[in-house]
């Protein structure tokens, strides 16, 4: 196989990966396939490997697992050409919450099969407790949700239209479920065609040789990554601050990451036991930390595959927060992930100190259930909110915006208000809660939110007691926060991630995590302190905290 | 018949490093073509240079009656962040608008060390005004003048040459925005201020601030050169009444209208809009059956579709990762140009761009101290390109540079020979370009078997065949002066305005009648910004669209409304857009839901006025044609897989005469271009002096 060949066809798979992408996000009917695009699209290979990584990078890991399961339930003789299967289990396939479902469609050249196209995409209610699914207190994966185990949705070319009426049947939002199903199956189907269609051209052994030859060369340049790091031994731990249901106990997230004759192991072993609330995580979410994590340290040009599972070796222990067993609740999973990124990042930067980060925010998700919505409108809105990096070496942290493995859109506060009955009064940065030091920490934001109708809000956050860390004596970022009634004799602050029954007129405010400082502040650049405090970002008196105490 | 008076129409395009200049004979029907170094210190005076060459060639400048310009003048001033200090006045609160933009990454989502880019105004410029508008336009807290007043005090005082207003839902309801306008006028005399409801009177509140802030941020610049090329083209008596620039639209604005402010934007993404308009201008009737535009030129290459005789428009784009939500040509650009550099990857793979060798120090076969390997030398390597005959042999390029580039730094990585590398660097470039092409074509809807692909730019006929090939495409036309084609695109627009009023409401709520008002107090506005801009409303013609989109949907589609209603919107016309939205939902993206409900998110109106076009004449055959075999002036080996020689005929353009059939392989060499054609391709030189590459010997 020519180095020319694989080439060609890794940018095919590669162009491949971005038509069924943008077919998907231009098709979807849910404003989180069109506004906030939570969906991937991959080409895997017979064994279900990923060749090319999506943008929205974290699904990649879940493929290997559904694809896995699929060929140990069916057997290759059990899956045939025109079949599509679904599933949303995070059990049975390693889907990251039961809100994900996935597609997955075998491709066949010569009567055996070469590939698989896969999709995965959030969708806007699946059932369960609560409306949109994701439940800030589930304590059984039996409240997050109808479970569907890998099945077959499409049977040799033939639609089931069964299977999705009962998947629908036990949705809320059965219009936008079946109008993105319908888009997501689309597009496939048409990735698995032009899989087809490159075998026919190049020869189903030649891709299948580019496929093998692109995840060795991705092992590769890991691996010699890893070799030039120093060897040794580091651990990190940090804290989450609840589970969302037992609201005062903290939870434990730690790594102990030991580089030895070019092999990099990542043990979570010391992490805390499953817990009860929906803060638990698969295997293939601490897999995307991971790579995640040493792509962003040791080349953020390398290019994510399968492949790289060689170069690395992750141990997650049983009945822990990081490998729970079932029925253990998983919806929230996305703010833990963040938080174990932060917690490898920092073992990792004592191998590489070059790309040192202070600890970042994390993204925050909001659902408000509207009672009596606009007229011709859905009842659910449902925002994801990010928040700020940490500093780092040499560089101050980004504010506002979608921080490491999380980057949805926001949705305009124009396209909110024509579309529900809401006013966001406010959307203002936060001075002086950037974590102080040499490099800065991104702001914390603020939004004002007043409600037209009454509704059912649900927000899911981290960070609240345990604000983002500041390293190499950088200060902590502000920590999240969230004010309810406000303007109210009963105006509080969540403990945490909740839900509440509010009444129209009714305010409140969201306040997301800054990023952590790097450095002692008072070695920070002068000038870029005075800069600080012309753009509001600093005042005058928390410049006072960059001197020398 | 024209009077010597006004006998001569003149383009001119300004690009990186060549100011390209056409000048068409409207008694002869001549064109004339000039070419000179562009002078970005000072733009205005390449065009002065230009101009002042056919002035010694004896043309007289008060005979030109024409004058079209397509410049890149904004585009390079955002590139190199040289635009004015910008102040912004916006609704008290919103702060963060400006900081979270789309919140979501742009670039590479590993490295965690992310900026954004520099804003266009700092939050020290930025300014709160108390008002609010609802998502009706209803006023929920009055503008507060005063505030409005020490606000535009206080940005002149901090040196703001230009200032913003980006009000919320300002698109609902404009009257804040102007009555701000009217403040800061009379505040500061002479002050320009951008106004979001004028610029881009448009739904989702930081796309219209960003696209507003770029407004503001380059008009001064713009309005300085128009200014100073006024002057100058006036100075030299260039006797046009009217003076055109080009626009991404694909269409030209008049002078004073840039002037006027409010569309300096709409300036930002024209860089290769001429070359797509000419094509699809000059060949409507192969774009008919529909034609790819490929302009590959040093960095990079531009594609383009064009259906019908009209080339494809977005409303949204991106600039130097800036939001820009302007009407723009559909295009897209990949890194793959002649100076595009090959190279070995980390994992060992053979890649190419998206880094440039730019024009210095350029490929490595110019000689001018580059040592990695481009496509150009790739090129060269494989017998493509003459090194004694680029740019008519104005140049000479180092084959052997060329050659040790290669194996240096390609061949001797992969063990394998330098014909090889070379060969490969051009099966991965040219597949690139296929590939973007067809996932372009998919995202767009577009069937690509019947099209004709339309190279041009330096690098595009070299390139065009191969690219043809891997899409399945059967056949190329390639203009007669492929490099001067931008500069002649601009000898065939109309001018063209833009607008738009979004209000997001259920289809089923809207009445034929509100629409139709909002659709003429939209025409009324454009009637009346047409006379102030010397034009007259009889000459103009308007077309309608809506944005549409299922409910719920994120994104919108623009649906015409052309020939759904006579005189005044009726009920039945809408019912007719709604199924006109079905089908191009299902033809975009592959399916409608006609159960679902529909909103209207926006309305758009285009103007166009007629403008005189350059009009290719028919050449006639002369009667006795000269023989093939007379037109060769030579041959050369081409190795077209890397291994195998290939004698190839080389032609001169000129020598070839219309009729003239011709069999690949073979080389069709001229002044600013090179056509390959391919073993199994045959070329013909059609009326109109286009070269016609078909697959299969003739």
């Amino acid at each position: 196989m020519d180095a020319i060949t694989i080439q060609i066809l890794r940018n095919k798979i590669a162009s491949l990966v971005d038509e069924m992408h943008y077919h998907f996000y231009r098709s979807g009917y849910s404003t989180i396939i069109r506004e906030s695009r939570d969906f991937s699209c991959v080409i895997l290979d017979k064994d279900g490997r990923l060749i090319v990584s999506p943008p929205m990078f974290f699904h990649a890991p879940v493929y290997r697992h559904l694809v896995g399961r699929i060929l140990e339930l069916y057997g290759k003789d059990g899956i045939k050409p025109g079949d599509v299967f679904v599933s949303n289990h995070p059990y049975e396939g390693g889907l990251p919450h039961v809100s994900d479902m996935a597609f997955v469609a075998p491709i066949f050249a010569d009567g055996k099969i070469v590939a698989f196209s896969g999709t995965i995409a959030h969708k806007a209610d699946v059932g369960g407790t609560v409306p949109g699914s994701t439940s800030a207190n589930a304590t059984e994966m039996f409240h997050e949700g109808v479970l569907i185990p890998p099945i077959k949705i499409w049977d040799e070319g033939r639609f089931l239209p069964d299977v999705e009426r009962l998947i629908v049947a036990n949705s809320r939002q059965p219009v936008l479920v079946r109008g993105d199903m319908g888009a997501q199956i689309a597009v496939t189907q048409t990735g698995a065609k032009r899989v087809t269609e490159l075998c026919e051209r190049f020869g189903s052994n030649v891709v299948t040789e580019a496929f093998a030859a692109i995840l060795k060369g991705a092992a590769d340049e890991l691996k010699s990554a890893i070799a030039a790091l120093p060897e040794g031994e580091y651990s990190a731990e940090g804290l989450l601050d609840n589970d969302g249901v037992d609201v005062e106990r903290s939870i434990r997230l730690a790594v102990t990451i030991t580089v030895k004759n070019g092999l990099a192991t990542f043990d979570f072993s010391k992490s805390d036991p499953q817990a009860r609330g929906p803060v638990n995580l698969r295997p293939s979410m601490v897999e995307a930390c991971v790579f995640y994590s040493l792509i962003g340290c040791l080349g953020p040009r390398f290019h994510f595959n399968d492949g790289m599972r060689d170069a690395v070796r992750i141990v997650v222990a049983p009945r822990t927060i990081v490998n729970a067993e079932a029925p253990a609740p998983v919806s929230n999973y996305q703010m833990v992930n963040l938080k174990l990124v932060d917690v490898i990042l920092e073992a990792l930067a004592r191998f590489h100190p070059e790309r040192a980060i202070a600890g970042s925010g994390a993204s925050s998700a909001l659902s408000i259930s509207w009672l009596r919505p606009r007229p011709g409108q859905s009842n659910m809105q449902y925002e994801i909110l990010g928040s700020a990096y940490g500093g780092g070496m040499g560089h101050d942290g980004c504010s506002a915006t979608a921080a490491h493995l999380s980057n949805l859109h926001i949705t305009p506060i124009e396209i909110l208000e024509s579309e529900y009955p809401v006013r966001i009064n406010r959307f203002e940065m936060v001075p002086d809660t950037g974590g102080a030091g040499k490099w800065r920490g991104g702001l914390s934001f603020q939004r004002e939110y007043e409600l037209l109708e009454d509704a059912t809000v649900i927000r899911r956050f981290d960070k609240t007691r345990f604000p983002p860390s500041g390293l190499e004596e950088g200060k902590d970022g502000a920590r999240a926060r969230w004010l309810v009634h406000v303007g109210t004799k009963d105006e509080m602050e969540t403990k945490g991630s909740a839900r509440f029954e509010m009444k129209a007129g009714a305010r409140f405010v969201l306040q997301s995590a800054a990023g952590g400082g790097y450095g002692a502040p008072d070695k920070r650049d002068p000038a870029a302190l005075a800069r600080d405090v012309a753009e509001g970002y600093v005042t005058a008196a928390g410049a006072a905290h960059y001197q020398k105490s | 018949m024209k009077d010597a008076k006004s006998r001569y129409r003149l383009g001119v395009d300004v690009g990186g490093t060549h100011t390209d200049l056409v000048l068409l004979d409207t008694m002869s029907g001549e064109l004339l073509v000039e070419k000179v170094s562009s002078t970005p210190s000072n733009p205005a005076l390449g065009v002065l240079n230009g101009v002042a060459k056919f002035v010694a060639r004896g043309i007289p400048a008060d005979a030109i009656e024409f004058f079209a310009h397509g410049t890149t003048i904004t585009t390079n001033a955002l590139l190199e962040m040289r635009g004015a200090k910008v102040g912004v006045l916006i609704t008290k609160g919103y702060r963060a608008v400006q900081e979270i933009q789309a919140q979501a990454r742009d670039g590479n989502l590993f490295d965690y060390f992310y900026s954004k880019p520099t804003p266009i105004v700092p939050q020290s410029l930025t300014r709160e005004i108390p008002e609010r508008s609802d998502y009706l336009g209803n006023v929920l807290l009055p503008l507060d003048r005063d505030a409005v007043r020490n606000a535009a005090r206080q940005l002149h005082e901090a040196g703001a040459e230009s200032i913003a207003v980006c009000y919320l839902f300002s698109f609902m309801n404009p009257e804040h925005e102007e009555e701000t306008r009217r403040i800061i006028q009379a505040e500061i005399p002479g002050a320009q201020v951008s106004i979001s409801s004028e610029v881009l009177p448009r739904i989702r509140e930081w796309a219209r601030l960003s696209t507003t802030l770029l407004n503001a941020y380059l008009e001064p610049v713009l309005v300085r050169y128009i200014d100073h090329l006024n002057k100058g083209l006036d100075e030299v008596g260039v006797g046009t009444q009217q003076r055109f620039l080009m626009q991404s639209n694909g269409g030209v604005m008049p002078f004073s209208a840039a002037i006027a402010g409010g569309r300096t934007v709409h300036t930002l993404l024209s860089g290769p809009a001429a070359g797509a308009q000419a094509s699809a201008y000059l060949n409507e009737k192969e774009a008919t059956s529909g034609l790819v535009t490929l302009d590959m030129g040093g960095t990079s290459a531009d594609i383009a579709f064009i259906e019908g005789g009209m080339p494809l428009e977005v409303t949204e784009g991106v600039i130097a990762r800036r939001q820009i939500d302007v009407p723009a040509l559909d295009m897209t650009t990949i890194s793959a140009g002649g100076g595009s550099l090959a190279w070995i990857d980390g994992a060992g793979f053979l890649t190419v761009g998206p880094q440039s060798a730019g024009a210095a120090p350029g490929p490595a076969c110019y000689g001018r101290g580059g040592t990695r390997p481009a496509v150009t030398d790739a090129d060269v390597v494989c017998g493509y390109l003459n090194p004694n005959y680029f740019l008519g042999g104005s140049q000479t390029l180092d084959v052997e540079a060329s050659r040790n580039a290669i194996k240096t730094e390609i061949a001797d990585k992969l063990g394998i020979s330098v014909l090889e590398a070379a060969a490969g660097v051009r099966r991965i470039v040219d597949m690139r370009m296929a590939d973007e092409v067809r996932v372009f074509a998919a995202k767009r809807g577009v069937d690509l078997s019947t099209f004709t692909l339309l190279p041009f730019g330096g690098a595009g006929a070299v390139h065009a065949a191969a690219v043809a090939e891997e899409l399945g495409m059967k056949r190329l036309l390639v203009p007669p002066r492929p490099g001067a084609f931008s500069a002649l695109g601009l000898l065939c627009t109309d001018v063209v305005h833009d607008y738009i009023r979004s209000e997001l409401r259920p289809l089923a709520d809207v009445s034929p009648e509100h629409a139709d008002e909002i659709f003429r107090v939209l025409e009324k506005k454009a009637s009346e910004e047409l006379v102030a801009e010397g034009m007259k409303v009889e000459d103009a013609m308007f077309s309608r669209e809506l944005d549409l989109r299922y409910t719920g949907q994120g994104y919108e589609l623009r649906t015409p409304l052309d020939g759904l209603f006579n005189g005044r919107l009726d009920a039945k016309a809408m019912v007719a857009a709604r199924d006109r939205f079905d089908e191009r939902h299902a033809q975009i993206h592959g399916h409608a839901a006609k159960e679902r409900s529909v909103e209207v998110v926006s309305y758009r109106l285009r103007l166009r006025v007629a403008v005189p076009k350059y009009v290719p004449t028919l050449g006639v055959a002369p009667a006795k044609p000269r023989a093939v075999a007379e037109a060769i002036k030579g041959t050369r080996t081409i190795y077209f897989d890397g291994r195998t020689p290939v004698e190839s005929n080389v032609y001169e353009r000129d020598g070839l005469d219309i009729g003239i059939v011709l069999n690949g392989p073979a080389v069709i060499e001229q002044f600013d271009a090179t056509t390959i054609v391919p073993p199994t391709w045959s070329a013909r030189v059609d009326h109109y002096h286009n070269l016609i590459l078909e697959r299969g010997n003739a």
